[in-house]
């Protein structure tokens, strides 16, 4: 299990020599942050309310910081299993003593805790900047610390099964902007979940997206227990099925693989 | 006028070129299109999601975010279909690229813009042709005028990507800033522009011109106003006029990479 936590610790490493490059990014999370807060501004006083779902605007800046900070870390998960496909260089991962699977989950969780925590503390700063300080609880933070790695947990198992096609589809693309859309929309990362019209809601708290974006933002934001536990619940289900999935399909895959010296 | 007519027979050459260019990799340029007309659809859901629960926003209904998606995605993909080389100008500059463009007895700057057309920003094009036809069903005068400010976001979007690119010149590496710069203005562009006000809304008319792609056409259309329309083309035009003199006060500093460069 160490060489895995080791992987991770390197890909962290490496990918702070890049710092410059992560840090241009956060730009683009000022800019829809601050658009964010003007449309909810706007939509809370023309409501008149002070809670929308359940949020007030601080908190709903809040939600934001932390959605936005989820999707916008992700690695190019698929994509790498993609090309490792497609370049042969998979050949050469299956002769290394260690599991492929496992190995590219070590090596993008620590590109992707990374990126999170810069995306955070960035996007924390601006909103203590324009709405102030959370009223924060220890349960809470604690409650969000658990569900974090599951989250990104879950969302690699996806995207996995996503670059794992390449086996069979000419393109994976297609398929990754689809997941990556569906998850941005379905998963509450533009509205919290509350926001969706009745009928959908009870659909989306039991899809996976649910999981990986809304529920731990909530979490943070709310501290509430009931959906924690649900939330923690539905993750670890959640990556059960797909960490299945990725075996049976993983095994089926091997077969395609033809390789010879050189 | 036979300077226009010139210009204009090399722009549709290009045009056929770079489609039969795209056309030679089918799957890749139709995955491409599919995969951002999925993309912008995504937005839209998000706004008819956020619209049934608060149907107005100042003043703005879905239907005016519906206009402002198909002027937008419709604007820029025109723009960059046929320039597609606006996108890439700070890496062309940057490692000194320009050389093989300054031998034809072309002005660089059509010339080089022309020379490449983006993929999926056929898919923007059509994307926001489509979702304007069918959710907003327009009558001819404003189908007819929602074609003219198109071209005119078109217009914008290409001197602001002319703009940026030029930075490139004067700071060496620009692709990051030309990009997030880029990115700042889409996403602007792309919101109801009543929510922006004070300081933000002078920079949305100025250095980031993103009211003359959202605020003035889509009141053009929803009004049938040729005011906000000629509003739209002057902001348009005023942007290209600054990103030309932008690119040619930065070409007299651009340095030959020494490349050896072919082109097909």
């Amino acid at each position: 299990m160490s060489k895995y936590f080791y992987i991770a610790l390197t890909s962290i490493r490496s990918r702070l020599a890049y710092l410059g490059e992560l840090g241009s990014k956060t730009i683009f999370l000022f800019v829809v942050l601050y658009i964010f807060l003007c449309l909810w501004k706007v939509t809370y006083a023309e409501t008149n309310q002070s809670s929308l779902g359940g949020l007030s605007l601080k908190q709903m800046l809040w939600y934001l910081v932390v959605t936005e900070s989820i999707i916008m870390s992700l690695p190019t998960i698929a994509t790498l299993v993609d090309q490792d496909v497609r370049t042969g260089a998979l050949a050469m991962q299956l002769v290394r003593p260690m599991s492929y699977p496992l190995n590219m989950l070590a090596q993008t969780s620590g590109e992707r805790v990374l990126s999170f925590a810069l995306n955070f503390l960035v996007g924390s700063i601006i909103a203590l900047t324009f709405v102030g300080p959370l009223d924060f609880n220890i349960s809470g933070i604690a409650m969000f610390l658990l569900l974090i790695p599951l989250s990104f947990a879950l969302d690699f198992t996806i995207y996995f099964l996503i670059g794992l096609a390449a086996f069979w589809l000419e393109d994976t693309t297609g398929l990754t902007l689809i997941y990556s859309r569906m998850t941005m929309i379905l998963g509450g990362m533009l509205i919290p979940l509350e926001l969706f019209p009745d009928g959908w809601q009870q659909i989306l708290r039991v899809l996976p997206f649910s999981a990986i974006v809304y529920g731990p933002a909530r979490v943070f934001v709310t501290g509430d227990l009931q959906v924690f536990l649900s939330v923690l619940i539905q993750q670890i289900v959640a990556i059960l099925v797909f960490a299945f999935v990725i075996r049976i399909v993983y095994n089926l895959a091997l077969r395609r693989v033809f390789s010879h010296g050189g | 006028m036979s300077w226009l007519t010139s210009y204009a027979n090399l722009a549709s050459a290009y045009i056929k070129i770079n489609f039969k260019s795209l056309l030679a990799y089918r799957g890749a340029f139709i995955s491409q299109m599919v995969a951002m007309f999925i993309n912008d659809f995504v937005w839209i859901a998000f706004w008819c999601l956020f619209f049934t629960r608060f149907p107005v926003v100042k003043g703005w209904g879905v239907n005016d975010v519906i206009t402002l998606w198909a002027i937008a995605a419709s604007g820029f993909g025109l723009a960059h279909m046929i320039m597609g080389n606006a996108l890439a100008l700070p890496g062309i500059i940057m490692r000194g690229e320009l050389d093989s463009w300054l031998l034809y007895p072309r002005a660089v700057l059509p010339h080089l813009l022309l020379g490449k057309s983006s993929a999926s920003s056929w898919g923007d094009f059509l994307f926001g042709i489509v979702v304007y036809v069918i959710f907003v069903k327009p009558d001819l005068p404003h189908f007819t005028l929602l074609m003219a400010l198109i071209c005119s976001v078109a217009v914008l979007f290409v001197g602001f990507s002319v703009f940026t690119g030029s930075l490139a010149f004067f700071m060496g590496s620009a692709e990051s800033v030309s990009t997030q710069l880029r990115i700042a203005m889409i996403t602007f562009s792309t919101y109801p522009s009543p929510i922006f006000q004070g300081f933000v809304k002078i920079l949305l008319f100025t250095l980031l011109p993103a009211m003359f792609v959202s605020h003035l056409p889509v009141s053009a259309l929803r009004n049938m106003s040729m005011i906000d329309a000629l509003y739209s083309f002057g902001g348009a035009l005023g942007v290209l006029f600054a990103g030309i003199i932008m690119f040619y006060v930065g070409l007299r500093r651009y340095e030959s990479g020494n490349l050896m460069e072919m082109r097909g």
